[in-house]
């Protein structure tokens, strides 16, 4: 039986990665939209920044994130100023560092799916009186489904992982941004803490193998949905 | 008036077009493989942008390129069916065939769902999905989809290629069933020319991005100056005719027109109908006097009203037989041992035979009842 | 094809068989010690190196990470821990070489601030930390593991304002995460050593704590078991000798 503490870990990192998929997933999709079906001036830029948290080490996104959102940092002076909004040590900060660190594989995902479908289904839908955002709405979007849906399992997944980042910026404060990764590594720090460190293993485990079922479910939900075998 | 000049460019592709074209009926749009057919069509319907040039239609300005006047494809009511019919795969036949209909709310929408279920024959396909069916039924609720939108003007690019001849024929009667029913102008593009003998009453020939001929079918077809585009012994004379009469026992069906009579190979149509006949001019004698002791059944009697020598060894006689033209391609020698004269009284002469499905437009006779022809 | 799998075979376990695979004692030492200590282990392992000529690699991090590692079999030949408890827990467990144990240094407890925060405080039962934190948190060493953390919870309650002080803490992997944070002004105070706070010129010196209201701070030092060789006792009274005393003192650590 999970103790207060352990529940209060899986509590948070289910929070934390459920609102970080949820946020991120219209951006990716414009990202998305924008890198496959767009050319203009800045798409190799917009690329390299989409990518930049996938190849570098998640301290260094946390540390870039502090830089620019931390107290002295000039976004989060204007946040903090103008909205009362901080986020370093908050679980906002916590999420917003899942967000980053996920949103690459989100992007990955969705583009490789709206490239799957056929642009001509929309030109047809055009013919039939369906406008630019119409045509895309009811004929690309429904034919994305798999991607999109596969996209943000990816992601949910990888915020639950999500560590060097969240410590960095958000620091490790119980109830507010120790997820279960950042649970696991101060029990390992603490003395005699193995014992709990492999009762947040299995917690993490059993999360992990939750998530991998709901994506087989919902992935075939999504394709018989759409007729596909 | 259906008014299109256009210039757009594709890579190392230029295509130059201009024309203008009636805006009732069906125009048909010949060309080879990558003379700009489908890139013309596309202009139209507004997925490409020209770089120079206007289309109207009726005065209906759709793109002015110096005026930077365009319409989008949505704004324009041009139906378009697709080679590949680009059903939507996630939608019923049922919702694709509704997907411009329901974007049409507002306005009046004389073209409806019942009607068009009942002349295309699908009613029984409705709650499928596109990936069960076959290549004819796709393309038969492309149509549908594509004339539930209310189109204004259809543009049709090469709906038949995908299909084998069976299928081939049965979509063909069902245009000619939409034309008839819902009198929409449409402009067929085809690289086959016996498709567009059946249907289209104007003709355009597409070239290298250039239109090389435009007029009435019966006219352009028989220009023998387009023989190299129309091909080598396609030229000749397209006869509108009308079914007078069955012969049961010989599988023999009468054809008139104002010039005379022809037998043909039994045609599976009620009398009364209107069927088009192709007289190929290398498939035409001439006689002197009317033969009697021959087997060839079809004589018609004309006048030459001109020649012109081909190639050295052909001579093409025109022939006018009653208000419609008819050519022969005769040898010279043929025709200086016959001494033939314009003016001159002349029997043409046409093998039953050489009338086959083809000729006729039939790839092959449809099937006895319209349900029969629904099923594979 | 398998002339090559074998080919590749016979080069693999060269490789491994090579002499940089076989576990043989590095030339050079290494010390683990805690992270307050870098800069001044730093200046003093150099002296070491231009007297002995024997090269020490070093390993900084909280007390609490080194000693899990020494636990685990990391492979140090001595280790300095900020507190007693970490070196405990490896006598206890057999890690250390005990009859080598002995305080080194000590330090104090500093209340710091960003550097252009201009406060003082007078360090006394009750003082006013709400005030100083105002809407903002305490960075501290976490008082589950680090050192640091656990003399500041000691302190904070002793002077009767833990109660003000836990809801907004930012409990730090190392002394040195919670300077940093001061540093960078994304805490408006936090809790580190003297010799912490007189080393950086972006936190300011708000207050001492009072030694009385913690445990002494005292940095033990003890070789790791198995590592007990003439050159690792060389460094170790190295470190307790007085040329090292004088740099351990310009870096404002207690001498013993």
């Amino acid at each position: 039986m999970p103790t207060p503490v352990e529940l209060d870990a899986l509590w948070l990192s289910l929070k934390v990665a459920t609102i970080a998929t949820l946020v991120s997933l219209p951006l990716a999709m414009l990202a998305a939209w924008l890198l496959a079906r767009t050319s203009f001036a800045g798409r190799t830029a917009l690329d390299a920044v989409v990518h930049a948290p996938l190849v570098l080490p998640p301290v260094v996104v946390g540390y870039l994130l502090l830089m620019a959102l931390g107290a002295r940092g000039p976004v989060g002076r204007w946040l903090d100023s103008a909205m009362g909004i901080r986020l370093a040590f908050t679980t906002g900060g916590a999420v917003l560092a899942a967000a980053v660190m996920s949103f690459p594989l989100m992007v990955r995902a969705i583009r490789l799916s709206l490239e799957a479908v056929d642009g001509g289904l929309e030109w047809a839908a055009r013919t039939l009186g369906a406008t630019r955002l119409d045509a895309f709405v009811s004929v690309t979007l429904p034919l994305m489904l798999p991607g999109i849906v596969s996209g943000a399992i990816v992601a949910f997944a990888s915020s639950l992982g999500e560590f060097g980042a969240t410590i960095t910026f958000a620091s490790n404060i119980e109830g507010e941004t120790r997820t279960l990764p950042l649970a696991i590594y101060t029990a390992i720090q603490t003395p005699d803490g193995d014992l709990i460190a492999l009762r947040l293993v299995g917690l993490s485990l059993a999360l992990a193998i939750g998530a991998l079922a709901l994506a087989e479910v919902a992935d075939r939900r999504v394709r018989r949905m759409l007729g596909r075998p | 008036m259906i008014e299109v000049c256009v210039r757009r460019r594709l890579g190392a592709f230029l295509l130059d077009a201009d024309f203008a074209a009636p805006s009732q009926g069906i125009t048909g749009l010949f060309g080879r493989s990558g003379a700009g057919k489908t890139t013309l069509i596309n202009l139209m319907a507004g997925i490409l942008a020209p770089d120079a040039g206007r289309i109207a239609i009726d005065d209906l300005v759709f793109c002015d390129a110096d005026a930077r006047v365009t319409l989008a494809p949505e704004a324009r009511r041009i139906g378009f069916v697709f080679q590949d019919s680009r059903l939507f795969p996630h939608l019923s036949v049922e919702a694709n065939l509704r997907f411009g209909l329901r974007r049409r709310r507002q306005a009046p929408c004389p073209i409806t769902f019942d009607a068009v279920v009942d002349v295309l024959g699908v009613d029984h396909l409705l709650p499928r999905r596109p990936q069960t069916l076959s290549g004819g039924e796709r393309q038969r609720i492309a149509l549908g989809r594509a004339l539930l939108a209310q189109p204004r003007l259809l543009l049709l690019d090469e709906p038949l290629a995908s299909l084998d001849a069976p299928r081939k024929a049965e979509i063909l009667s069902y245009i000619e069933r939409l034309r008839d029913q819902f009198r929409l102008p449409m402009i067929y593009v085809s690289h086959s020319l016996d498709e567009l003998i059946r249907l289209a009453d104007h003709l355009l020939v597409v070239s290298d991005g250039r239109i090389a001929a435009a007029g009435p079918l019966a006219d352009v077809i028989s220009r023998l100056d387009l023989q190299p585009l129309l091909g080598r012994f396609e030229a000749g004379a397209v006869v509108d005719c009308v079914v007078q009469a069955h012969d049961p026992h010989y599988r023999l069906t009468t054809l008139r027109f104002d010039g005379g009579q022809l037998r043909v190979p039994l045609v599976d149509r009620p009398e009364g109908e209107r069927v088009r006949v192709r007289l190929r001019a290398r498939d035409i004698a001439l006689a002197l006097s009317e033969p009697r002791d021959v087997s060839i059944s079809n004589r018609l009697v004309g006048t030459i009203s001109d020649f012109a020598v081909r190639d050295g060894v052909f001579v093409d006689v025109t022939v006018a037989v009653g208000t419609t033209t008819v050519r022969a391609l005769i040898s010279r020698e043929s025709k200086d041992r016959l001494a033939l004269e314009i003016g001159q009284r002349v029997w043409a002469l046409v093998k039953t035979v050489a009338l086959d499905n083809r000729s006729l437009g039939l790839l092959r006779p449809p099937r006895a009842t319209d349900r029969d022809a629904g099923r594979e | 094809m398998r002339r090559t799998a074998i080919a590749l075979l016979c080069l693999a376990a060269s490789g491994l068989a090579s002499p940089s695979c076989r576990a043989a004692p590095p030339t050079g030492l290494t010390l683990y010690a805690a992270s307050s200590l870098t800069q001044a282990l730093d200046e003093v392992t150099a002296a070491f190196r231009a007297q002995s000529g024997t090269a020490v690699r070093t390993s900084f991090a909280a007390s609490s990470t080194l000693a899990r590692q020494i636990e685990a079999g990391a492979d140090a030949d001595l280790f300095v821990s900020a507190d007693q408890v970490w070196m405990d827990y490896l006598a206890s467990r057999g890690r250390i070489v005990v009859a080598t144990r002995q305080n080194v240094l000590g330090n104090r407890l500093a209340l710091i601030v960003p550097a252009d925060r201009m406060v003082t405080i007078d360090m006394r039962a009750g003082f006013d930390l709400a005030g100083l934190l105002g809407s903002g948190r305490l960075a501290i060493g976490d008082p589950a593991h680090v050192p640091a953390g656990r003399y500041a919870r000691q302190a904070l309650t002793t002077l009767g304002v833990w109660s003000v002080a836990q809801p907004k803490l930012v409990p730090a992997e190392s002394v040195r995460s919670a300077l940093a944070l001061v540093e960078r002004g994304e805490v408006p105070a936090g809790i580190v050593y003297e010799s912490d706070a007189l080393l950086s010129s972006h936190v300011r010196l708000a207050g001492l704590f009072p030694e009385t209201s913690h445990d002494p701070i005292v940095y033990p030092a003890a070789i790791v078991s198995g590592h007990d060789r003439p050159v690792v006792r060389q460094l170790l009274a190295f470190l307790a000798s007085p040329a090292a005393g004088q740099v351990f003192a310009r870096y404002h650590f207690l001498v013993r």
